[in-house]
């Protein structure tokens, strides 16, 4: 599965003159909606037999993220660190998020959220999903696997949506998929047990044009 | 300047995305499915429109709208697009983004205001935080952008027909619907109500609902809730709730009481024109995206809120 680490949106300050928005000094957290897909992740994990691996990609800070993910469920964690002062647009994020998915050995199920609690776009899981080559699943509230087959029931509009497609496959869920138990003491602890790596985004031999932003950002106002 | 081309499974949001690149472009090719769409969009004054038509191997009935994607990206890449427009629904989410790798291009999600910069480049605006910040965004070359229902009013040209083009196509077969149900509904659209009163957990309790059902009564708004009131709770029916997996609100007015302001949550009604919050705790995230914010207890504050208004009708 694979979660943000971001800025916690009531810590944004807005400078009351530029209206320029500093995320600098806010405290980064899990986004909020990535705590119910690890538990689904979790239960379908489960279910095939499976090891899960929570995948990140941020810079240096997201490491804290990590530790998080693992007490809440995650096998084992990988955080592809990003190059300070370098922006990551959808584009960046979803070549960056494939290669990493490539090294990993049998994947058969990559699950993400609907949509990260600053951005918002829709848009890395499908296009994850696509740059694999994989059957793309969005907006998911119910999840199963049986043998090679994803079930998986999706909202759409005013309607409900059970549709199937064959493994492997990307699956993007809304928070309704399952609850976000709080971690208790003794998942936070095992947590610093399991096995987590770092891996700079160098290592992924991807080639330039696959990490650099395909959009600029000129003004980010409150 | 080859022009824009727009695409939804929504005939009504695609005539709305006919304006919005009516207002950036000479050019405007409308891309549809099926031929009822096509009727109905002839009538928008686009240059031309475009039936994407399944055919080939796997084609049983109408595939759904995602088995498009590759076609639509085809067809965008064969054209040379400078931009395509898709409409911001589930289906519309994906298909942008699938499309945007399959041009190597940007994906801009949600776009609120498009500009086509004098140099070529184009810029454009989307929301952030769930309301909290705007980003404006600049780039070159082809990309795809998002635009909501309701940004524009859907294009029509009394008395010209555009012209239709049958592009037959292969679809995308690997996803298969095993069913299609409509979610219990009562006949309430919460999508399309010009004022909403939302009902949070900081309200939550079974008497509490009377008082959001006045202020409602008094502002002719419908009443709408949190997911937890709704599913937790069971206070109102699921389709009244707002957020991410439920309603996705436009209304001129929002009015949260006792809501706390998660942001998936707020997400649902990110383009409300007016947003007005009454919560007992002043540091409540929905007051970070409150035009109008009040600190104070719902309960003394929402009747004399509606006898104000039902004072000023």
């Amino acid at each position: 599965m694979c979660f943000k680490w971001v800025a916690a949106e009531g810590e944004l300050r807005v400078d009351p003159v530029t209206r320029a928005v500093d995320a600098s000094r806010a405290r980064r957290k899990i986004s909020d909606y990535d705590r119910n897909t690890i538990e689904a992740a979790r239960v379908a994990a489960g279910s095939m037999g499976g090891e899960l691996v929570g995948l990140t990609f941020g810079g240096p800070d997201a490491r804290t993220g990590l530790k998080d993910a693992l007490s809440r469920g995650v096998d084992r964690a990988v955080h592809v660190v990003a190059d300070e002062g370098t922006r990551a647009d959808g584009h960046v994020t979803a070549h960056v998020l494939a290669a990493q998915v490539r090294r990993l050995d049998d994947v058969d199920l990559v699950v993400c959220t609907e949509g990260a609690s600053d951005t918002y776009a829709h848009e890395t899981g499908p296009r994850l999903g696509e740059l694999l080559g994989w059957p793309v699943v969005t907006n998911v509230r119910e999840l199963t696997v049986e043998g090679r087959t994803l079930r998986a029931v999706r909202v759409v509009g005013v309607d409900l949506e059970t549709v199937e497609a064959d493994l492997p496959a990307l699956v993007t869920v809304v928070p309704e998929v399952a609850p976000a138990p709080i971690p208790g003491l003794r998942s936070v602890l095992g947590a610093a047990k399991k096995p987590s790596e770092q891996v700079p985004v160098a290592d992924l031999g991807l080639p330039a044009a696959a990490v650099t932003a395909r959009t600029t950002v000129t003004s980010f106002l409150g | 300047m080859t022009g824009i081309y727009v695409f939804s499974e929504d005939p009504r949001l695609a005539a709305e995305l006919v304006t919005t690149a009516a207002a950036l472009a000479d050019e405007v090719y409308v891309v549809c499915l099926g031929a009822d769409a096509a009727r109905t969009l002839t009538a928008t004054g686009a240059t031309s429109v475009v039936v994407l038509e399944a055919a080939g191997p796997g084609t049983v009935g109408a595939p759904r709208p995602e088995a498009y994607v590759a076609a639509l990206a085809g067809l965008v890449r064969d054209r040379g697009a400078d931009l395509l427009i898709v409409g911001a629904t589930v289906s519309g989410w994906e298909i942008a983004a699938r499309v945007a790798v399959l041009l190597d291009s940007a994906l801009v999600s949600e776009a609120s205001v498009i500009t086509a910069l004098p140099d070529g480049a184009w810029q454009a605006e989307r929301v952030m935080y769930a309301g909290g910040a705007v980003q404006t965004e600049t780039w070159s070359g082809t990309a795809v952008v998002t635009v909501a229902a309701g940004r524009a009013v859907a294009a029509a040209a009394p008395g010209s027909t555009s012209p239709v083009e049958v592009v037959a196509v292969d679809v995308d077969a690997r996803v298969r619907v095993v069913s299609r149900t409509a979610r219990v509904r009562e006949g309430v659209d919460l999508a399309s109500a010009a004022r909403v009163v939302c009902v949070g957990m900081g309200l939550g309790e079974p008497g509490d609902l009377a008082l959001a059902g006045d202020l409602a009564d008094a502002l002719d708004a419908e009443v709408a809730c949190t997911r937890p009131v709704a599913e937790d709770r069971g206070l109102l029916p699921t389709e009244r709730y707002i957020g991410i997996s439920g309603a996705h609100v436009h209304p001129d007015l929002y009015v949260g009481l006792g809501v706390s302001g998660q942001v998936q949550h707020t997400v649902g009604f990110r383009d409300a024109k007016v947003v007005v919050g009454i919560n007992t705790s002043p540091t409540a995230p929905l007051f970070a995206v409150c035009d109008y914010a009040v600190v104070g207890d719902a309960h003394e504050i929402v009747p004399l809120l509606a006898a104000a208004v039902r004072a000023r009708r």
